[in-house]
């Protein structure tokens, strides 16, 4: 372990030590860092011994530019929009992953944290490099945030200080915040397939309130309340953040006389009441994550009525049982006014 | 007496041990990242992420303290409200524990969790009190009688406050949940700077809590301003988070003013409770009413963690000698309500 100030030969031996797969310690604009190239597996199962990490962790990584960015992860408007308004900067932004990196390096799920360095030091590194390092804090899982390298040397083994090749000293860094994560994955929009679902132009409504739109879910119940018994009737209601899917979900509680409060199922995913069951898919990851949800379960009581928020997103599970249940497809967008909403049906 | 609590309800992994109302060991492991603090479950890794670092978890928080489990003197676990395939993982490594070391088992509502966890090192505070737990799940305000008897005076009929503010964020293209970055930005923006609606001005009995309008009402102010610069999103997230706590303000005023009893104190917890602004606010108002805010002492404590559980745990059960819940009688409830 060797511990250098900042001069003109930092970077050059910097790049040198990651290139041998070596991991370095060095100032950010938050804490202090520990960088290792992020596309080495060694250096990566290095890196996972000093941090005493358990398995499973995934790492943010620092990149040189949006262009670098791009090559390791996929970028969708809402991630491109916050680079260039917040990066360089305190901010990370999770995207989708290309899987370019050592292994580990991404999340489970496959997600990718990136970000872009203010400190110009670490910008230069990523730069001469040419690939990403890690931008993790430089305290074992568990420890103190780093301002000083006194933080870490006195917090850290024998075993684990030999771990370290380089350390960059600069002083004690200024107590900034650590940085802010946004997980931009969520906005991946649902691929929907032309002829995926058929809405009938005849079938719009206009709603001028939320009471509207819930004597409107109430109808399309009693419309087709004939099939109760016979097969679990789904409504997959399709619309943006705020158009009224939990309004409409109210009207048909309403209808089948549940006495509970009839609330957002964002947060839980699912909430049952009685025969009435609420899903939202918004956050589910793929359409097979339904099934893990009990959805397979929930169809085999031929009584059930269910509410599917964000049911594009699980178009094809839904599509899939179509022989053992109702599909009523209910589509709502904004209009003009700012309580009017257009709701527009359709039956499997 | 020493409790080790579990707590499996939503994306976290939480084993805790508490003496008393003292938290000597706290461990999360979080299955979000470090700032999604109240983003929701995951179901697609939660029950396997869950069974795979159960055992970690809790070899983490005993050696934390240096302590056994035959050092415990009861276990207590999370069974509700939360996603019935992950509070299983808890309940189920809960019973095996309390099997193989012949320990009472007590089941714990985790909302009554969250509203007791100002509780935690602290000896004593007179009843009745306000509670009020803000989180992603949750959004209520509730009469505290006494320990374990508790009167709900208001709660959300459509999102959560947490989850507005995670909604709120995601209009404004910071990702999902985003209500940890969205109050950040609303320290540089300024809350004058767009006029949105408060919720529920015209309520009369004022027992409920509703984002729609809100969500509503800021989505088309969005789409107004598109496209956003960091002063605009700065701006507007300062906004929407100030009409937000608003609303939560006016409905706590409206109970302290109306309730024929004397309060003198406020136990605010949950993951809002993190929010510095919330708390200001609350701290103001309460302050003329002569009411003492109590926050945890920590942001851990805030969170969904096992070690406000235990402390549920104890305050529930210190005087109980012997705990006779049948094993087989403890089962997760989804649903639970306090």
């Amino acid at each position: 372990m060797e511990i250098i100030k900042q001069n003109t030969k930092t970077v050059a031996k910097a790049v040198s030590v990651l290139r041998a797969g070596g991991l370095v310690i060095f100032p950010t604009e938050t804490v202090y860092g520990i960088a290792a190239d992020a596309t080495n597996l060694k250096a990566i199962e290095k890196l996972n011994s000093y941090k005493k990490r358990p398995i499973g962790k995934s790492y943010s990584i620092a990149v040189s530019d949006i262009k670098m960015a791009e090559k390791y992860a996929l970028l969708n408007n809402t991630a491109k929009n916050i680079y260039k308004e917040f990066l360089p900067g305190p901010v990370t932004v999770i995207s989708q992953g290309k899987h370019k990196l050592a292994p580990g390096v991404e999340s489970e799920a496959g997600t990718l944290g990136i970000r872009i360095s203010s400190y110009p030091l670490v910008n230069q590194i990523v730069t001469v490099l040419g690939r990403p390092i890690t931008a993790t804090s430089a305290n074992a899982s568990y420890m103190r945030r780093p301002y000083k390298i006194s933080d870490i040397v006195g917090n850290i083994s024998k075993k684990q200080k030999d771990l370290v090749d380089l350390i960059i000293d600069v002083g004690k860094l200024p107590r900034h915040e650590p940085s802010t994560v946004i997980d931009t994955t969520i906005d991946n929009p649902a691929v929907l397939r032309q002829g995926d679902i058929k809405f009938n132009n005849e079938n719009e409504i206009l709603s001028t309130s939320e009471e509207n739109t819930q004597n409107i879910a109430k109808e399309l119940f009693q419309k087709h309340e004939r099939f109760v018994g016979k097969r679990p009737i789904i409504f997959a209601l399709i619309g943006e953040m705020g158009t009224g899917k939990t309004q409409f979900t109210k009207g048909l509680g309403k209808v089948l006389g549940v006495k509970e409060e009839i609330v957002s199922p964002t947060f839980n995913l699912v909430l049952e009441y009685g025969k009435l069951i609420h899903i939202d898919a918004w956050r589910l990851q793929s359409t097979e994550k339904l099934k893990t949800l009990g959805f397979l379960k929930m169809i085999e009581d031929k009584n059930m009525i269910i509410a599917i928020e964000w049911a594009d997103r699980v178009i094809k599970e839904i599509k899939n049982q179509r022989e053992h249940v109702l599909i009523i497809w209910v589509k709502i967008k904004y209009g003009k006014g700012i309580n009017e909403r257009f709701i527009n049906w359709g039956v499997i | 007496m020493k409790i080790l609590s579990i707590d499996t309800s939503c994306d976290e992994t939480s084993v805790a041990i508490t003496e008393g109302t003292k938290v000597i060991s706290n461990i999360i492991w979080s299955q979000a990242s470090q700032h999604a603090s109240f983003g929701g479950v995951m179901p697609s890794l939660a029950q396997r992420l869950h069974r795979e670092r159960i055992d970690w978890v809790i070899n983490r928080a005993l050696l934390n303290c240096k302590l056994q489990i035959e050092n415990c003197d009861r276990i207590a676990v999370t069974v509700g409200p939360g996603l019935a395939i992950a509070l299983e993982v808890g309940i189920s490594k809960a019973k095996e524990l309390a099997l193989k070391y012949n320990k009472p088992l007590i089941p714990i509502n985790h909302i009554e969790g969250h509203l007791l966890s100002p509780l935690a090192n602290k000896s004593h505070i007179s009843l009745p009190a306000f509670g009020l737990v803000v989180s992603g799940g949750n959004t209520q305000l509730i009469l505290i009688e006494k320990i374990g008897k508790y009167k709900v005076l208001a709660q959300t009929v459509d999102d959560a406050l947490g989850e507005a503010l995670d909604k709120g964020a995601r209009l404004l293209g910071l990702g999902y949940p985003g209500g940890a970055t969205l109050e950040k930005f609303t320290r540089v923006g300024n809350p004058k700077a767009y006029s949105l609606p408060v919720p529920l001005l015209d309520d009369k009995i004022r027992n409920r809590f509703s984002y729609s309008g809100l969500k509503t009402a800021m989505f088309r102010l969005v789409e107004k301003e598109k496209p956003l610069t960091k002063e605009k999103i700065h701006n507007l997230a300062a906004s929407f988070q100030g009409v937000a706590f608003k609303h939560v303000e006016n409905v706590l005023s409206y109970h302290i003013n109306h309730l024929p009893l004397t309060i003198n104190h406020l136990l605010l917890g949950g993951g809002v409770a993190n929010n510095n602004q919330l708390r200001k606010n609350l701290r103001k108002l309460l302050k003329s009413h002569g009411i003492t805010l109590h926050t945890p002492y920590s942001k851990k404590l805030c969170g969904d963690n096992a070690a406000m559980i235990g402390i549920v745990a104890y305050l529930k059960n210190k005087n109980t000698k012997n705990i006779n819940a049948k094993l087989e009688d403890i089962d997760r409830v989804p649903n639970a309500k306090v």
